[in-house]
């Protein structure tokens, strides 16, 4: 019995590095001869987000906090390389999870801050070209109970509108490669790269900057639809408010926006909670 | 039949020799090369014209192998180098938006160990958000073997710029 004790005193010792790294948060899925790098995750607002913008019927926006929840972030090496437009399914070679749901804001920090970090995780070399992530409701923190929380003030014609969105509608996007200036992803041994869950504002209300014909301004809701929902000079809705008080026409706009939201870049992504 | 035979080697014989009075001649030669074609168009149907065109080789995906710009009806051509064969991928962007295509060139297969995502992803594909911001890109690889060569939209001049 003595023996059989120290025996499995002995193989607990030895496996306890291993049980400890698959207790942690982060879980790589990979190719075991890939050399390791450092992949930072990050979430971007965009300038619009940062700097404010003025919707296509213009309101100038600015935000105060833009808090997202995210979660089952999943970086991966697909080859064939995954597009969202037109496949379902990826095929990766390794793939990387983010365990953990989090809760980020995206207007943290000045007009030229970074995109926000969502996680660092030591991962396997190679060219990470797809990225996934699911944003359900936050299960704590400042925007608890929220998908999507937008607080900011919008102005137009000497008036100043405060507001506050709170979406509860679930989301989750799948996505392939980023596209943008510059290519990201690209994770050399010893190295670090980026990944980046992007989300565009405009697409819910427009862009002033460019001419109305645009079809970001002929898809946008816009702002004056919401604007007009304001109480006592302030905005305050739910999603159960835009449901309620929003035309059917423009609350089934609204909704036939959200899963527009999410990109890697300027690359699309597929929606696959909201619209399934 | 010989008259035939000496007529038609006279007439070859005139047309080949060089003709050294013609100092604006013209010499054509064409080749046939194995192209991809991208078209690129934004959902509305509207051509993405003058849209910038990457295409990276398989395996150096941190530099252009090309770089180009569609035309005015969003097409844009080059031809894969037949020594590198894999998944060649394109990168369309335009205003904001932008979308990239694989073409496998030669012979492909799936990667060692490639597996579907754990997380449940990509049930199906709901097309709203690409109805009113996305654009559709198609490749058509034309597989006849011939000699390479680069010949895309903007002359072979831009092949390989960084």
């Amino acid at each position: 019995m003595t023996a059989h004790r120290g025996l499995f005193l002995t193989l607990l010792t030895l496996a306890s590095p291993a049980l400890l790294l698959g207790c942690g948060g982060d879980r790589s899925n990979s190719n075991p001869n890939a050399a390791a790098g450092t992949l930072v995750i990050r979430a971007n607002g965009e300038d619009f987000v940062r700097q404010g913008f003025t919707s296509k019927d213009g309101w100038a926006i600015s935000f105060d906090h833009v808090y997202v929840s995210l979660a089952d972030l999943v970086a991966a090496q697909t080859e064939p390389p995954f597009q969202a437009e037109t496949q379902d399914r990826w095929q990766a070679t390794t793939e990387v999870t983010v365990a953990g749901p989090t809760v980020v804001d995206l207007a943290s920090g000045d007009t030229s801050a970074e995109p926000v970090v969502v996680a660092e995780v030591e991962a396997p070399a190679g060219q990470f070209n797809a990225l996934a992530w699911a944003m359900p409701p936050a299960a704590s923190g400042p925007s608890q109970g929220t998908v999507l929380w937008l607080q900011g003030t919008a102005s137009k014609a000497g008036a100043t509108l405060p507001f506050t969105l709170r979406l509860s509608e679930p989301l989750a996007f799948t996505c392939g490669d980023f596209i943008g200036d510059q290519r990201k992803g690209i994770l050399a041994p010893g190295g670090v790269a980026d990944l980046e869950a992007t989300f565009h504002f405009d697409h819910l209300f427009g862009d002033g900057g460019v001419p109305p014909e645009e079809e970001i301004n002929t898809g946008a809701l816009g702002f004056a639809p919401l604007a007009a929902l304001a109480q006592d000079g302030v905005l305050n809705l739910t999603s159960a408010d835009l449901e309620s008080r929003l035309s059917a026409a423009d609350h089934q706009r609204w909704l036939g926006l959200l899963p527009s939201l999410g990109h890697v870049g300027e690359g699309h992504c597929r929606e696959v909670q909201l619209t399934q | 039949m010989r008259r035939i035979l000496s007529l038609l080697a006279a007439i070859a014989a005139t047309l080949i020799t060089p003709r050294p009075g013609w100092s604006h001649g013209v010499q054509l030669e064409y080749q046939l090369v194995n192209q991809v074609q991208i078209q690129a168009r934004y959902d509305s149907g509207t051509p993405m014209a003058q849209a910038q065109v990457l295409v990276y080789a398989p395996g150096a995906a941190s530099s252009p192998w090309s770089r180009g710009t569609t035309d005015a009806q969003g097409r844009f051509s080059f031809s894969p180098d037949a020594n590198q064969p894999g998944y060649w991928q394109v990168m369309v962007r335009q205003a904001g938006h932008g979308q990239s295509v694989t073409v496998p060139v030669g012979k492909v297969t799936a990667a060692p160990g490639a597996k579907p995502p754990t997380a449940g992803l990509g049930q199906r594909w709901l097309p709203i958000a690409a109805v009113i911001w996305g654009f559709v890109g198609t490749a058509l690889f034309f597989s006849r073997r011939s000699q390479p060569r680069h010949a895309d939209s903007r002359g072979p001049d831009s092949r390989g710029k960084p």
